[in-house]
């Protein structure tokens, strides 16, 4: 645990027994899971294969609703809004392993659908998603079709899109996945500089010890709880 | 990129599938434009018709088929004799099929009446007297029948020679084959029979009293009816046969078409499960996945029903043309017509996108994107 950094900020994230069941019950993915996460933290989450790593991103996204326990959003309880799409489109980013870009759209504008919702003129949806493409490397890439570009740059695409309308929260389950180590080591520097740069509070979950390395503080999970944060992780896994 | 783009590129990726829903939409709204504007128009001719000759009251026994009944001609002196009645004049209008013509208005008229007032001879002339067994073809008539001054006309067993073509000022006017009513009575075994007492009322005359006198009129011939006028035309049985038909057929014709971009907006919200998944993960508002959805049906509405209109305009044209039907209508091309037909086609598209709209709206995005 990185001491000074939970000293620092305030509280953006807040789980008190956690919940999440799948198929009627039948499936546990999370079994009660409580922690928080401070302003400009990056925390790595990790753990084997099918501990419940992705559930609980889903949960901080709020792309699904706990099946029980509570989960508050810098005081707001995020696991009983009724209508998350505000919390989405503006206080987080998402990115996920597969990207999950919209293949009919160009590059720009998959950049830009976010901010349908936040009442941007259409001229300044453009000059955004330009600005956010050039920092993220990809200024001549603008009027491609996903299909068009390598899976590093597709993942590029995928985080100037989660940062379209500012959040303060980017939550990325596996990003370097399905990318080779080159391809994956220039995400993480992005992701990097978000956090660092911009203190954005960076959620990460990750297979990859040497980018969980990077993290100012490591969640380990196991079958679908956190277990102590101290635990060395060979004994985790 | 606008709203407008996603939505057009939502009907653009399945080029094949959004062509064929816009062939269908626009069959089945050219149909409703061709049928209905064929029954808009049997009514406005027959009303211009009516206007045309200065008939206020017709009395007639509509209960027939497409045209009334015969009943006795001495009605006639009956009416006459009512108070409010200025003129009278018996008509014996019959369908009959004259050599290619399948169906073509015959209208025998009382010798002197006012009937024959507003024919305006264009070339030869009218009949000598009521004896004389000859024609005169409306224009209309003249060009369907090919036939000029000095040609000869088969009606039933008789050949009559055409001495004169005029213009009634009215298409079925110019539609029609006119003779003296007494030669069309022998001719067709009508002996002292007409189907029309078409009655003038002095000007001026309020139109309540005009009602009272129907009313009297309906107490002499109680198996007829006595009609303003402007109220023929919605109660002839022929007119309102078209007019159910056009209706019905066109309510079929809207029905497929819901169905049609219910199932096409259907397929595509199922195969954009995904994608719509992403729109939610993004912070898309349901409210405006469901918006989304029915732009795209209301714009696939719209352009079927574009295309349609044409299609029927196009229909209508093709009719006015056609021998068989030509001059006995004259086919409404309004805008009024035009403007409801694409109207209806928006809102066909729409009804028919707030199913699959609503069911898109609800996905979770996390079981979408299948996480
Ligand atoms: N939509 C779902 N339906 C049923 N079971 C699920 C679903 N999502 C995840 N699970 C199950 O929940 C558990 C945790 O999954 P997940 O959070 O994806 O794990 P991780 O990301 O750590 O590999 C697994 O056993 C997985 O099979
Ligand atoms: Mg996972």
């Amino acid at each position: 645990m990185n001491e000074a950094s939970k000293g620092a900020g305030s509280v953006v994230y807040e789980a008190h027994g956690l919940k999440k069941n799948y198929d009627g019950g039948q499936v546990a993915a999370l079994r009660g899971v409580d922690f928080d996460i401070r302003e400009g933290e990056f925390v790595a989450i990790v753990g084997p294969s099918g501990c419940g790593k992705s559930t609980l991103l889903q949960m901080l996204g709020s792309l699904d609703k706990p099946s029980e326990g509570s989960l508050s959003y810098r005081g707001r309880l995020i696991s009983a809004l009724e209508d998350p799409s505000d919390y989405r489109s503006t206080e987080i980013g998402f990115v996920f392993q597969s990207f999950h870009l919209l293949p009919t759209f160009t590059v720009s504008e998959n950049v830009q659908i976010p901010m349908f919702e936040t009442g941007l003129s259409r001229g300044e949806r453009e000059v955004r998603a330009h600005e956010l493409l050039v920092s993220v490397g990809l200024s001549h890439r603008l009027k491609h079709f996903p299909s068009e570009l390598s899976g590093g740059e597709r993942q590029r695409v995928a985080i100037a899109r989660s940062l379209a309308n500012r959040p303060s929260v980017l939550l990325a389950d596996e990003p370097t996945g399905n990318l080779d180590s080159e391809n994956a080591a220039h995400v993480v520097e992005l992701l990097l500089k978000l956090h660092q740069e911009l203190g954005m509070t960076l959620v990460l979950v990750t297979h990859d010890l040497g980018i969980a390395a990077l993290a100012t503080r490591t969640i380990r999970m196991k079958d679908g709880r956190v277990v102590n944060e101290s635990t060395p992780l060979t004994h985790a896994s | 990129m606008t709203f407008f783009t996603v939505v057009v590129r939502g009907l653009i990726r399945r080029p094949v599938r959004t062509g064929l829903t816009l062939l269908g939409i626009s069959i089945g709204i050219g149909a409703v434009v061709t049928l209905v504007g064929m029954s808009w128009g049997y009514e406005k001719s027959i009303g211009k018709q009516l206007d045309v000759i200065g008939i206020d009251v017709v009395v007639s026994n509509m209960s027939g088929g497409l045209m009334p009944k015969v009943f006795d001609e001495t009605l006639q002196d009956k009416v006459a004799a009512l108070p409010k009645v200025a003129d009278t004049t018996t008509v014996l209008m019959l369908m009959l099929s004259i050599e290619d013509a399948p169906m073509m208005m015959v209208s025998g008229r009382e010798w002197g009446g006012f009937t024959w007032e507003k024919l305006e001879v264009l070339e030869g002339r009218l009949p000598k007297d009521d004896k004389e067994f000859a024609v005169v073809l409306g224009k209309l008539a003249a060009e369907v029948l090919k036939k000029k001054v000095g040609d000869t006309v088969q009606i039933e067993a008789d050949e009559l020679p055409v001495v004169g073509i005029v213009d009634g000022h009215a298409v079925v006017e110019n539609g029609a084959v006119i003779l003296s009513l007494s030669v069309l009575q022998e001719i067709s075994s009508n002996q002292g029979k007409v189907n029309f007492v078409d009655v003038r009322v002095p000007e001026g005359t309020p139109e309540k009293e005009v009602m009272e006198l129907c009313e009297t009129v309906n107490g002499l011939f109680p198996e007829g009816r006595a009609k303003l006028a402007s109220e023929v035309v919605g109660t002839s049985q022929g007119y309102r046969l078209a007019r159910a038909m056009s209706w019905s057929t066109s309510l079929l014709a809207i029905i497929v078409g819901v169905l049609g971009v219910m199932n096409t907006m259907l397929m595509t919200v199922f195969e954009r499960t995904h994608e719509i998944g992403i729109l939610l993960a993004v912070g898309w508002k349901r409210r405006r996945i469901l918006y989304m959805v029915l732009c795209e049906s209301a714009l696939l509405g719209f352009l079927g029903g574009v295309t349609g209109v044409g299609l029927g305009a196009l229909g209508l044209k093709i009719l006015e043309v056609t021998p068989a039907i030509r001059g006995l209508l004259e086919p409404d091309l309004s805008p009024k017509l035009l403007l409801t037909s694409v109207a209806i086609a928006v809102v066909v598209g729409v009804v028919s996108g707030l199913y699959p709209g609503w069911r898109s709206s609800r996905l979770s995005p996390s079981r979408a994107l299948n996480l």
